[in-house]
């Protein structure tokens, strides 16, 4: 078999668990809305057609950086069929910062819907509504608009001098002030160490490739009100930032989302169309459609940070960590976007990971530059900021003659130490995880075959960890709501207002509530993704949503629970602590074996009509931590620079696996994505004149089937949080992150080439084998 | 200037005026109304929209609609037994649905349609056949590994569960 998964619960509950143990949670029952997913009757937002509806279309630039000095559309309004163009004159001139993080400082609102500059290669200048798709194409070419080029800059560091052109008008193209954390003396630390190690540590621009290419479809009512389809992880910012742009209060926004085809965080950004869709759609007074094409999801899409570290450590005599200062250097491309955000969690989280809490000097900064958007991407900064110190751990092991392996267990944060968001973390999961994996693979036992062997093909293992908060506490303060209705005969309606963009949410969601509530799924139907009816919830990121949305659906379910009791307890006569709620009814101690239906318990009788009742949860926790180690197993063959990862083994601690199959899931995708990241994955840029070079599946290389290793995944769930649902925690983002430095370090001790700068193509191999 | 074509699509004929520049994959979508076929990057490199046509998998995207005129086509619409309302589900629906092989559900569609395509000429894949099949077929959330499984384990063949 190519995988399987071990799932290994030892006894901590912590009360967290009934006595009576699980049913429902803790169960891989199949997804509640895969029916429809394998039936080919799920709805996705291009999907969507009505009477009358127009296609719409952006022109994009030609130039990475160029001002509109004039364009002329009447051409393309001649044409037969074409209903609407506009371009930066007719939409509103409110800047809005295109992602959707509310009350959090570091957004930057610097993007408008159509700008009269254009910042990067494909930022939208005007765009097309027309009867067909057909037209549209001939539309934008009729198009005629009026450059002026101005000089670009798609380099951090150059983009930093006093004479690069300028982006935004701001200092040195700075997106913000840096971000730093300063703990006690560095150099005082320095002075302490024994050996100093220094790199210089660079991340490339790897692309999400959600496979649903990004859609909308904008329809107004003559009152005024707007209601979009659209393809997105947080219903209520699209609300709240359309509401903002087109200058209408936010219940005449309706966002619907039913299935959505993938984001992995960068659908948290509104991207252009969805403003341009709802202004189109207004001017004509006709429904309208947008997609983009793969091309464009690449061009205007959002790609991870490339980041440059520099890192330096100091180690002791004792084998400690004495000291760390870093530098971190994020590109964010022609706009903010999370920038600023992302920035600063790398910096956090290269703040720990490793003992080092005494001595450390940090200091991270966004740049503008012409490229394409930067934004949110699954393992936000983590990514980037682990792979560098993950990297330099592992040189620090080799050159002080210690295991890899042992020198983590050494060095590595545990129970009590300080975490990236300055908790004390609850738990040793990544000394339990960094254990259990090497128990797994053998690897004291395992054969060092590469370096010595005289084949061209070398092997070797390496090791990588990571930890990662669920949640986005502190950056914001976190809150998620849930309604829970009990209709006429039993069954329930759970309303969330969490998103579900692939990853199974609505089934968590589903089983939390049926665990709670006695009842099988199939009584529960999930109703979600639509801002007229369900509560508030900021969107699916950040590993947020079990921990913090969960939680809420938790108590929602309570709540209902305790309603019913206290109507049992009329009924049966009996005071509310000897009742208990299995199956469906609802019994009292005494009398185990009569009991009340929960059904007949609500559904009136005797002139009485049905009851109904509602169960409500509000959840705002603070944050938890998930940890994981990754051990990777590669074959390098010297002579072409290929590298081939034979096998990996997983180990992640999350708490509680509320549905296992699913948390595999996430993790044996994360590994594809973040084996892409290490070898294969990078979207490039034009370094003269900023064009994208490989916007398309053919030339941008994402892992297929065949290329798939073995993975072993197992699940821990040694440190179940008491603030997370049952004891669980976040699994979304943590899987992408240990992967690229366990195959960095698994391809030093299969050939002894040291690769500081992902992804590790064949060219940059050989060029350092070379060299060696 | 439409032409009219004629075919089959899950069993069911279907006469249709199309532009002589619609790809199948536009022509399924929009005039015959059925959108499990998905449009993942419309040049032939996702495999999203593979559908079978005449027993062969193909990316519909690739094929012009006035190319199929006499031509019998499957969608994933069609992969249970579509003469019978309410008829079970094709065994590689439920086995995906059993192993968790649906994330996002985008690239479903395709992977099921390229999957019957293989499992129809060859009953019991091994594994790296079952992969060679959907190397076509890019899927960005499971990593591709509970698909497989989906794929061998009903076929009962050495490596399935």
């Amino acid at each position: 078999m190519t995988t399987s998964i071990i799932l290994e619960t030892p006894s901590p509950t912590l009360g967290l668990i009934p006595e009576n143990g699980l049913s429902v949670v803790h169960t891989s029952p199949p997804r509640v809305d895969g029916l429809e997913k394998v039936t080919g009757s799920a709805l996705y937002a291009a999907d969507y057609s009505f009477p009358g509806m127009l296609y719409g279309k952006i022109l994009r630039s030609k130039h990475a950086h160029a001002r509109i000095v004039h364009i002329d559309k009447s051409k393309a309004l001649a044409l037969e069929g074409v209903k609407a163009v506009i371009t930066h004159a007719d939409a509103p001139k409110e800047l809005h910062a295109g992602s959707p993080a509310p009350r959090v400082g570091q957004m930057v609102a610097d993007q408008y819907v159509l700008a009269e500059k254009a910042r990067y290669f494909g930022d939208g200048i005007a765009a097309v509504a027309a009867v067909s798709e057909e037209i549209l194409e001939e539309a934008l070419h009729l198009i005629e608009v009026e450059y002026e080029p101005l000089p670009a800059v798609f380099d951090m560091v150059e983009a930093m001098k006093p004479d690069a052109p300028s982006i935004h008008g701001t200092e040195r193209n700075l997106v913000g002030p840096p971000f730093i954390i300063e703990r006690g003396d560095v150099e005082e630390g320095f002075a302490q160490a024994e050996t100093i190690f220094e790199g210089h540590y660079e991340t490339g621009r790897p692309v999400p490739c959600y496979m649903e290419p990004n859609a909308c479809v904008c329809r107004w009512d003559r009152g005024g009100k707007l209601t979009i389809w659209s393809s997105t992880q947080c219903a209520f910012m699209v609300r709240g930032i359309l509401s903002q742009v087109l200058g209408i209060p936010a219940h005449d926004v309706r966002v619907i989302v039913e299935h959505m085809g993938g984001g992995f965080g960068a659908k948290q950004d509104l991207y252009q169309h969805e403003f341009v869709c709802a202004i189109l759609a207004r001017e004509t007074r006709r429904p309208v459609k947008m997609e983009y094409s793969r091309k464009e999801s690449f061009l205007g899409g959002r790609s991870r940070h490339p980041i440059k570290i520099t890192l330096k450590q100091g180690l002791g005599k004792d084998g400690l960590l004495t000291a760390r200062e870093v530098r971190l250097v994020s590109n964010t491309g022609g706009y903010a976007s999370h920038g600023l955000g992302i920035t600063a969690v790398g910096c956090l989280d290269i703040a720990s990971l490793y003992r080092c809490e005494k001595n450390l000097k940090i200091e991270g900064i966004s740049v503008y530059t012409n490229n394409p958007i930067a934004g949110a991407y699954r393992g936000f900064g983590a990514v980037q900021a682990f792979f560098a110190l993950e990297t330099q751990i592992d040189e620090m092991a080799v050159a002080s003659g210690v295991d890899p392996l042992d020198f983590r267990l050494k060095n590595i944060v545990g129970d009590g130490d300080l975490s990236p968001s300055e908790h004390h973390i609850l738990g040793d999961g990544l000394a339990v995880c960094l254990r259990r994996g090497a128990e797994e693979m053998g690897w004291y036992e395992r054969k060092k075959m590469g370096r010595n062997n005289s084949s061209p093909l070398k092997r070797g293992w390496g090791v990588g960890t990571e930890m990662h908060s669920s949640g986005a506490y502190p950056d914001i303060e976190e809150q998620s709501n849930a309604i829970i209705r009990m209709n006429e005969d039993g069954t329930v309606n759970l309303i969330i207002g969490m998103a579900d963009l692939g990853t199974g949410t609505r089934t968590m969601a589903a089983q939390i509530a049926a665990e709670v509530l006695g009842i099988s799924l199939g009584e529960i139907r999930v109703i979600d993704g639509d801002t007229d009816v369900t509560p508030f919830d900021i969107g699916a990121y950040a590993s947020r949503t079990t921990y913090v949305g969960g939680g809420a659906v938790l108590k929602a379910a309570n709540h209902l629970k305790k309603q019913l009791l206290e109507l049992a307890s009329e009924r049966l006569e009996c005071p509310l602590e000897d009742l208990s709620l299995i199956e469906g009814r609802v019994f009292a101690k005494n009398a185990p074996n009569e009991g009340i239906a929960v059904r007949d318990l609500v559904s009136g009788e005797g002139g009485r009509p049905p009851r109904t009742l509602i169960g409500q949860g509000n959840n705002e926790p603070t944050v938890a931590y998930s940890f994981g180690a990754h051990f990777a197993e590669v074959e390098v063959d010297t002579e072409i620079g290929q590298i081939k990862v034979l096998q990996v083994i997983a180990v992640h601690e999350i708490g509680r696996a509320i549905n296992p199959v699913a948390v595999a899931g996430q993790i044996e995708g994360g590994i594809q994505q973040g084996i892409g990241h290490a070898l294969t994955e990078d979207f490039i840029i034009d370094k003269k004149t900023g064009r994208p070079l490989n916007p398309s599946f053919v030339d941008y290389k994402m892992p297929l089937a065949l290329d798939m290793p073995k993975i072993k995944t197992i699940i821990l769930e040694e440190f179940p949080d008491p603030s997370g649902p049952f004891g669980a925690k976040g699994i979304g983002e943590d899987p992408i992150i240990p992967i690229g430095p366990a195959i960095g370090n698994a391809v030093y001790e299969a050939t002894g080439v040291r690769m500081r700068e992902l992804p590790i193509t064949p060219e940059k191999f050989l060029k350092a084998f070379a060299e060696t | 200037m439409k032409h009219m074509v004629s075919t089959i699509i899950n069993g069911e004929r279907r006469e249709l005026a199309i532009k002589p520049y619609r790809s199948l994959l536009d022509v399924l979508r929009n005039e015959a109304e059925l959108t499990g076929s998905k449009k993942g990057c419309d040049v032939g490199d996702c495999g999203a929209c593979t559908v079978i046509l005449d027993g062969k998998p193909i990316n519909s995207c690739l094929v012009l609609g006035v190319e199929v005129d006499g031509s019998e086509i499957t969608t994933i619409e069609g992969l249970a037994d579509h003469t019978a309302p309410g008829a079970p589900l094709h065994p590689l629906q439920e086995s995906i649905l059993q192993h968790g092989g649906a994330q996002c559900g985008f690239c479903t569609p395709g992977i099921l349609m390229a999957a019957k395509a293989l499992l129809d000429e060859t009953p019991r894949p091994t594994d790296e056949e079952a992969r060679f099949a959907i190397a076509g077929n890019l899927c960005r959330c499971t990593g591709y590994t509970k698909i497989v499984e989906s794929i061998l384990s009903i076929s009962g063949s050495e490596g399935a569960l």
